[in-house]
């Protein structure tokens, strides 16, 4: 049950990833998970997300010197991390 | 410490993998510089321009040099373009991408290939003019088995990445397409056929040294695959890049695509000018060779893009 809400974590970011990165999105967010938070993309957890955005954020600036396209992918990480996960009954 | 030791590995790994796949440009390009030096100097060519043998040989380096200086650009897309296919070997897109790189692989090793041979040929061609039709209806054909192959892989990497992305072409972009082969394609062989003896089909007393049916059927015809694939290629990387998911990846893309245009729009006119221009054998600082400058520009630009738009690409692989 944990892995599958982790899976479902990977895919919601994975989701928003693809936006800005296209076919390369999964490779990308394997590699921040596995090289920064020592994990498989499969054990993401809401704990790890703020970690994570943090070093997505230096990733992402390496790519592109246009601070808009940097900002709105964090901000929508951030969404995405504050927001609170539904519970089922 | 650790890691960064190991950075700096890999940064040396990967610099000794530019320079093993430049390798075979520098190799070339000194044989060429040699033959140029060593070859005997074209007597037509240092009577019309009054020249002595050294001031010959200088003058035929200055004329080739943008030339070279494009087959290294060539290489250096391929290999920048062979590291990014390299990178992402395990995603779905890489078999489409490698199959691209081969095709610019088929153009950096066939440029300057061709040209050495031609340089041989002529050179036994001054020494004995019987040898002459022969040199020109083998570097004719040379000529053409690069693009022809260049373009048909690069189109069948094209293809694939479209076809992945589940992209067609539209109406009002396949008239279009249509339309530039229809020009291209009348125009060349408007040029072409006024240099050949249409009354006699198998004479062969024109200055490509074939008999026009043989002309029409293994020269111009083949060409025009080529060119059409070519297009084709160009058009549906245009597409692709569009289209593609990923805002960052779409700029890349769109760089890379843009490129592959240059090359190919650069690559149909140089070959356009060498057929419509029948070939010589000698160095003509004339208005053809304006025109063959001016489509290096183009080539180069092509390129230049295509080897940013790999840097670019692979950026997003590295971080």
């Amino acid at each position: 049950m944990n892995s599958q809400s982790n899976a479902m974590l990977y895919d919601k970011v994975l989701k928003i990833t693809n936006v800005y990165l296209g076919p390369a999105a999964d490779r990308f967010m394997s590699r921040q998970i596995q090289n920064h938070l020592n994990k498989e993309p499969n054990e993401l957890t809401e704990k790890d997300l703020v970690s994570l955005i943090v070093w997505i954020k230096v990733s992402v600036s390496l790519l592109t010197e246009d601070s808009g396209i940097v900002d709105e992918y964090i901000t929508k990480l951030n969404e995405l991390a504050n927001a609170k996960t539904p519970t089922k009954s | 410490m650790a890691k960064s030791n190991k950075n700096s590995l890999e940064v040396k790994k990967s610099d000794q993998s530019m320079l093993y796949l430049m390798r075979p440009f520098f190799v070339i390009a000194i044989v060429y510089v040699l033959l140029i030096n060593v070859l005997p100097a074209n007597e037509i060519v240092m009577e019309r321009y009054n020249l002595g043998h050294d001031q010959y040989r200088v003058l035929f380096f200055l004329v080739q040099l943008p030339y070279m200086i494009i087959w290294f650009m060539a290489f250096y897309s391929f290999a920048k373009l062979q590291r990014y296919s390299n990178k992402i070997q395990k995603s779905p897109e890489s078999e489409d991408f490698r199959t691209i790189t081969k095709g610019i692989k088929y153009l950096a090793f066939g440029m300057p290939l061709v040209s050495l041979i031609a340089i041989s040929l002529n050179s036994i061609a001054v020494s004995s003019p019987g040898f002459n039709p022969t040199a020109v209806i083998a570097i004719n054909y040379l000529s053409l088995i690069v693009p022809l192959l260049a373009y048909t892989t690069i189109r069948k990497g094209t293809h694939g990445l479209a076809d992945r992305a589940k992209l067609n072409f539209g109406i009002i972009d396949t008239r279009f397409i249509m339309s530039i082969l229809v020009v291209i394609g009348v125009a060349y062989c408007y040029f072409t056929f006024r240099k050949l003896n249409l009354e006699s089909l198998g004479s062969a007393d024109n200055p490509y040294y074939l008999p026009a049916w043989i002309m029409i059927t293994t020269i111009i015809m083949p060409y025009l695959f080529a060119w059409f694939s070519g297009l084709l290629a160009a058009y549906e990387m245009v597409l692709y890049s569009r289209h593609v998911q990923g805002v960052l990846y779409r700029q890349s893309m769109r760089l890379l695509s843009l490129g592959i245009v240059g090359i190919v729009a650069g690559g149909v006119g140089l070959q356009y000018l060498r057929t419509v221009v029948p070939r010589t054998g000698h160095i003509s600082i004339n208005d053809t060779l304006v025109w063959a400058y001016f489509i290096y520009v183009v080539l180069g630009i092509g390129f230049s893009l295509i080897i940013i738009g790999a840097i670019k690409l692979k950026r997003i692989e590295d971080v």
